[in-house]
């Protein structure tokens, strides 16, 4: 990783010294206002401003409504194409989130997880979808959204499943000398309650955010040491390294709304047995 | 990457809020609706044919196993009576050859008794005919031997000799030759 920042770094420094030197006055970076913040198609200033943001988060929400709904529409005993495809996404939800996470009693959960693994994961993949390239997640909104409903269901099904001995358990673990609850019980409300959420959408957001800068990097190094100057020579490493980002960050997406899902669960498991 | 932040830093003005901090409300209201509505869809629209059709097949393959289970057990009872058949039907054949082959062997017995009974009557028989050809060759011999040789002595002592009254010493000089052979 820090190979990988020098390499960023001495990249950006070669391409404002090339600009600088052909009097270009450096590389053009867009400003970070100009990579994640978009004015509103309408609304503009109200509650409902609807930016690109929101068109991203309108589609991560049809096009798998829209895939369910057609593989479940002619559904077959024996299934085919579709239904295969959507099949294997619940299974594979079922067995990698559910079933490690929480059990057999986690199914009702279902919808729920796989809602957040199909709607981060498309919101994330428009970061590499040409005329996008902006991943809903790169802005803070989804992301403490899904964070907030996550920290509030995986509280509802302690409290459900446990009554208010939930909140005991959590802060007061079986087992630890009671000296120690006065370490212990702080510690614990700190990172149940309050760091969980936090992190929950710092990940996600963080590490869209990063991607997104990056492959924007290497784009505007691409485009500035594109033309008949020796710098060009730089470009047979810089755009195989956007073409690599780019193929890297196709497998961060889904890999993000993977963790987001299985941490859900993980937290819901655990509110469902706060003693373990 | 710290050159990179440090342009990017560089180029933002200090009015611009923080990335980090969700300014604009609409995003989080337009994400929170699709996402819970994308929920809704999937928990009561979309999910329940899969699901319903899943458990199905889940079913069938149970009962499929289920069924393939009784076949294979039901195969197996149908193997051992087979072979307790066949182990039945071989025991019965082994005994059906074995009295075939005590009463072949009785037969067989029997047979060859039969036929070295009649062997030994027709030995028996023959030897009386060659007793009695040997006797009647001796007889003839005897006539012959002593004709000549009463017609030798006769020609040797120069008189006729009387066969009859000689007939007794020559018999008993063939009795004793044929005996002595």
């Amino acid at each position: 990783m820090l190979g990988l920042q020098t390499l960023v770094g001495n990249l950006t420094n070669i391409a404002l010294l090339a600009s600088e030197g052909e009097g270009g006055g450096g590389v053009q970076f867009p400003p970070i206002e100009n990579i994640v913040k978009w004015p509103a198609l309408f609304g503009e200033g109200s509650f409902y401003a609807f930016n690109k943001i929101a068109l991203i988060s309108m589609i991560a929400m049809i096009v798998p409504a829209l895939l369910f709904y057609f593989a479940g529409r002619k559904a077959s005993l024996v299934p085919k194409k579709l239904q295969n495809i959507m099949e294997a996404s619940l299974d594979f939800v079922e067995k990698q989130v559910i079933m490690p996470a929480i059990g057999p009693e986690g199914m009702r959960y279902l919808p729920m997880l796989v809602a957040m693994v199909f709607f981060i994961w498309i919101g994330n993949v428009f970061e590499v979808i040409p005329t996008s390239h902006m991943p809903a997640n790169a802005r803070m909104a989804n992301p403490l959204m899904l964070a907030m409903t996550a920290w509030v269901m995986f509280i509802g099904v302690g409290v459900k499943h446990n009554g208010l001995g939930y909140f005991k358990s959590a802060l007061f673990p079986p087992g630890v000398p009671k000296a120690l609850y006065l370490l212990v019980t702080p510690i614990e409300f700190l990172s149940t309650f309050l760091i969980r959420p936090f992190s929950l959408a710092v990940r996600l957001f963080a590490n869209m955010l990063a991607g997104h800068i990056l492959l924007v990097t290497f784009s505007v190094l691409c485009i500035t040491l594109w033309g008949f100057t020796p710098l060009v020579l730089v470009e047979l490493l810089s755009f195989p390294m956007l073409v690599a980002f780019t193929g890297f960050e196709f497998m961060v997406a889904f890999l993000q709304a993977f963790i987001f899902a299985l941490l859900t669960a993980v937290y819901i498991g655990g509110a469902l047995h706060p003693e373990h | 990457m710290i050159g990179l932040l440090a342009a990017l830093a560089a180029e933002v003005p200090k009015e611009v809020i923080n990335p980090v901090v969700p300014d604009e409300i609409g995003e989080i209201f337009w994400g929170a609706l699709a996402f819970f509505t994308l929920w809704a869809l999937l928990r009561y629209v979309c999910l329940p044919p899969l699901l319903k059709v899943r458990a199905e097949r889940e079913q069938q393959v149970l009962a499929d196993q289920e069924a393939a289970s009784a076949a294979e057990t039901q195969g197996e009872q149908v193997r051992r009576d087979y072979e307790a058949t066949l182990a039945e039907a071989r025991s019965e054949a082994n005994r059906i050859v074995e009295v075939a082959r005590v009463a072949s062997e009785a037969q067989r017995s029997q047979a060859v008794a039969v036929a070295e009974a009649a062997a030994a009557e027709e030995r028996q028989a023959a030897m009386a005919d060659l007793d009695a050809a040997r006797a009647q060759a001796l007889n003839q011999i005897k006539g012959d031997v002593a004709s000549i040789a009463i017609s030798a002595a006769s020609k040797v002592v120069q008189a006729d000799l009387d066969l009859a009254q000689n007939q007794s010493t020559i018999d008993d000089y063939v009795n004793q030759a044929s005996g002595t052979r």
